[in-house]
């Protein structure tokens, strides 16, 4: 784990695909700009009268009439692009390699939005026209499309946001400085530096590259300097050198490179054992492969749709075998069911995660501390999606396998923790929640709505030849539960959480209590 | 879970064995021996990737820690919790600290500059490195190359001049050292203490760990005396490993006495406590803001839930 290799997701905008009229479609394809049409003839410069045009718009309503009846074979002789001055051609030509594909124009005109949103995306545009042209009158059923683009005049754009990171566990405050399109190719690049709530800096440097040697997917990398302070629940801090790698990042598929030297140290001296014998520098050479597939309605506020997500990471590849060798797999199921009044819903989540070192004696060595599970922390369940990670009630990195610090005889000390949670090679959630509008109509217009929930978690070790000593038993037994209801508060950067929480089970030394917490999430 | 007082198990946790070593690495022999002079049972742990750390090597036993850089290192720290003290009469002889003065601060010094400078770090890769991958090695070394010069006071313009008051030094140390011990077991009489575990450490590690061209390790073999104390002390001492438990040359308590182990001083925790309290308000104060802030924009924002939700057509 703990990696905070990757670079989040601002929350996405996501275009309205709506079927439309074609009429409507024609002006869409420039992103709502007011076009009346679109399909031209082949402009000679001569003066338009009023004849002219209304001879014009009677020839494209009897198009649109056609349209409506029978499919209208046409092909894409050319694509011109102009307004590039720094970008080049082949990087705007590889987003709308889609219009060279319609063959009838209703697939034409679907092909431009998608191409329209393509050249969007890559975010160095302020605007994006597309046009139908008809092609050379010696060729007909031709059309020749025009790409008017225009570049951004300040290549700087800055950003502030909140994200969750799924390996930190926590939110975080980001603030990142963009130069766009330095090369031409589409490339960004961007220097950040975020701050998280579990005390966690990160400063990044990173570079987005939209093709890289005529890859589908962009290539992202980042070189990034980090700091984690877990000192005050395991007496630890972790700081990371690192480059992170954005090898494959498709709709449902996401694979990453991460090499990094990482130094646990524990500048208090009071760590229990087996953070003591884990101090030190490490190596990480992981590849970590991410499948997604989330079919929720939203996930901010979930009440319909169900969703997937599996994490994979394999650690140590590397010629040379003194890097950190482990195994780490997270699963996260997630299911919503409208319940047809006051926008309820209920939702059901389970999660569960493993990891394990590999290697020689494997069984009896012990399985590296940044990257075991740890549950609890300011996050709500329903919106943390990627494994085994909150729990109502529960404070951060407040429950499962402890062990005592080294002890202090001074009374100075009786209000700090005398434990350290030492985190578990195995981690299993699951939640259920019930969420619902309140009849008042000025909750409803902001989207403040009130919930009811349950969760349930445990967590165990396996390396050290502790799996000896694991039962299914014992491990249900002493699954940690709490109950409790709240008020959820979506603002634009994050979704807050005002909860009761009752604690029906815990362990001794869990860091929970019942009462009145407050959550902050970010969708992820 | 481990430490209960009745079965109370001493662990060392040092660098890793080497060079025929128990233990390679110069800062964690001495407490090694010192144990073993004290016949003292303990376990032998190792850490191999923390080469930069002062805290090596530390004692465990339960919960008590003794670490490196606390209270004047690891042996004067268990003299003074009462877990094992070989000096408990000694220290009032009068050349108990000027020898004491020569073995840890002339000889360290010698040791020092000899491993990092003078024979150019050949032996750290054991001692240090043996498990740590290459980058980390080449960068920690460049580190620990540097601190060590800045520890002896080592630039461009005095190297020279350096190296031979080290050398000069030590040689004088030796000689000192060789006259007083003539032939006896140990330096003080016929009873160990902490500075023949300090000198036994830095003997054997010269001799065994540093290359046959290494300048010190040919001024100390021309001390014939010595080598046959610390040959002698190591074949009783250190290659015993099943010998039947001999009465202890000191006793000591089954329980030590409970003393204050605070990481940091007094006066920095009352800072601490201050300045807890401080953030504690400050923590309450920004969190009022930033409520009333959020609750202003959601009364503000509308419905920005809205926006959120989509259709995704496939």
């Amino acid at each position: 784990m703990a990696n905070p290799t990757e670079k989040p997701e601002p929350i996405p905008s996501t275009p309205k695909l709506e079927p439309k009229d074609e009429r409507e479609e024609l002006e869409d394809i420039n992103g709502g700009e007011e076009e009346e049409e679109e399909y031209e003839d082949e402009d000679d410069g001569k003066p338009r009268t009023r004849e002219d045009a209304i001879a014009d718009r009677i020839k494209a309503e009897s198009l649109f009439r056609r349209m409506r009846e029978t499919p209208v074979a046409v092909r894409v002789h050319d694509v011109i692009v102009k307004g590039n001055e720094k970008t080049k051609d082949h990087v705007i030509e590889a987003e709308v390699d889609v219009l060279r594909q319609a063959t009838t124009l209703q697939e034409l005109l679907k092909a431009s939005k998608v191409a329209n949103f393509n050249l969007q995306a890559l975010d160095i545009f302020d605007a994006v026209k597309i046009t139908l042209d008809s092609g050379p009158p010696e060729l007909p059923g031709t059309t020749n499309v025009v790409i008017d683009v225009v570049e951004s005049k300040s290549p700087f754009t800055g950003q502030v946001g909140t994200f969750t990171k799924a390996e930190a566990r926590s939110s975080s405050l980001e603030g990142s400085l963009k130069y766009k399109n330095i090369f031409g190719y589409g490339d960004i690049w961007d220097g950040s530096l975020a701050y998280g709530c579990d005390h966690s800096t990160e400063v990044g440097l990173g570079m987005c590259l939209p093709r890289f040697r005529g890859r589908p997917t962009p290539f992202t990398s980042r070189v990034y300097l980090s700091t984690q302070d877990w000192l005050k629940f395991s007496s630890y801090k972790e700081r990371a050198l690192g480059l992170s790698l954005g090898l494959i990042a498709s709709k449902y598929h996401e694979l990453a490179y991460n090499i990094a030297w990482r130094n646990v140290i524990d500048p208090s001296q009071m760590a229990s054992r087996s953070i003591r014998r884990q101090l030190g520098h490490n190596l990480v050479s992981a590849l970590k492969y991410t499948f997604k597939f989330d079919q929720r309605n939203s996930s901010l506020r979930p009440t319909r749709g169900y969703s997937f997500i599996s994490t994979s990471q394999i650690g140590g590849l590397a010629p040379d075998s003194r890097t950190l060798r482990f195994l780490r797999q997270e699963i996260d199921l997630r299911y919503a069911v409208p319940l047809g009044f006051y926008r309820a819903a209920l939702n059901f989540g389970v999660a569960g995660g493993i990891t394990f070192p590999w290697g020689s004696e494997y069984k009896s060595k012990a399985s590296c501390i940044p990257e075991r599970f740890f549950l609890g922390g300011n996050i709500s369940p329903v919106c943390s999606l990627g494994g085994p990670s909150a729990l109502w009630g529960f404070k951060t990195r407040g429950l499962g396998p402890n062990e005592s610090r080294r002890e202090v005889q001074d009374n100075e000390s009786g209000d700090t923790y005398e434990r350290d949670f030492v985190g578990g090679d195995v981690a299993v959630t699951a939640f259920a929640d019930l969420s619902f509008d309140f009849p008042v109509k000025w909750f409803r217009d902001r989207g403040i709505h009130g919930h009811v929930f349950a969760c349930a978690g445990n967590m165990a070790e396996l390396s050290e030849n502790k799996y000896r000593n694991f039962t299914a038993t014992k491990f249900l037994e002493t699954f940690r539960s709490s109950v409790g209801a709240g008020i959820v508060v979506p603002t634009s950067l994050f979704r807050m959480e005002i909860n009761y929480c009752h604690i029906l089970k815990k362990q001794e030394h869990d860091r929970a209590k019942s009462g009145f917490f407050m959550t902050f999430s970010t969708p992820s | 879970m481990e430490g209960d007082q009745e079965t109370e198990v001493y662990t060392l946790v040092a660098r890793k064995p080497s060079f025929d070593l128990p233990t390679a690495c110069p800062n964690c022999l001495p407490a090694y021996i010192y144990l073993k002079l004290a016949q003292l049972p303990f376990e032998l742990a190792f850490n191999s990737t923390f080469p930069d750390s002062d805290e090596l090597p530390y004692f465990e036993s339960g919960t008590y820690v003794a670490y490196n850089n606390e209270d004047g290192g690891v042996i004067e720290k268990l003299k003074k919790d009462g877990i094992v003290n070989l000096d408990s009469q000694l220290q009032s002889l009068p050349d108990y600290l000027s020898l004491k003065a020569l073995i840890v601060s002339w000889l360290e010094e010698a040791l020092t500059y000899e491993i990092w400078v003078g024979t150019e770090g050949i032996s750290t890769t054991k001692i240090y490195y043996s498990d740590l991958p290459w980058v980390i090695s080449k960068v920690l070394f460049y580190k620990q190359t540097y601190l060590a010069k800045n520890r002896l006071g080592i630039t461009k313009e005095n190297a020279e001049q350096r190296e031979k008051q080290i050398y000069k030094r030590a040689s004088e140390a030796y000689e000192a050292l060789s006259t007083r011990l003539g032939e006896q077991k140990f330096l003080f009489e016929d009873r160990p203490s902490s500075l023949d575990a300090f000198l036994l450490s830095h003997m054997l590690f010269i001799i065994q760990a540093l290359p046959v061209t290494s300048v010190l390790r040919c001024k100390l073999l021309e001390h014939s005396n010595l080598v046959r104390y610390a040959e002698k002390l190591k074949s009783e001492f250190l290659e015993a490993s099943s010998s039947s438990p001999s009465p202890p040359l000191h006793s000591f308590p089954s329980s030590f006495p409970r003393k204050s182990s605070k990481p940091k001083g007094k006066p920095k925790v009352e800072k601490t406590e201050e300045e807890k309290k401080f953030k504690k308000r400050a923590r309450f104060f920004l969190a009022a803001q930033f409520l009333a802030v959020v609750v202003y924009v959601s009364v503000m924002g509308g419905g920005s839930s809205e926006e959120l939700e989509y259709e995704d057509e496939d």
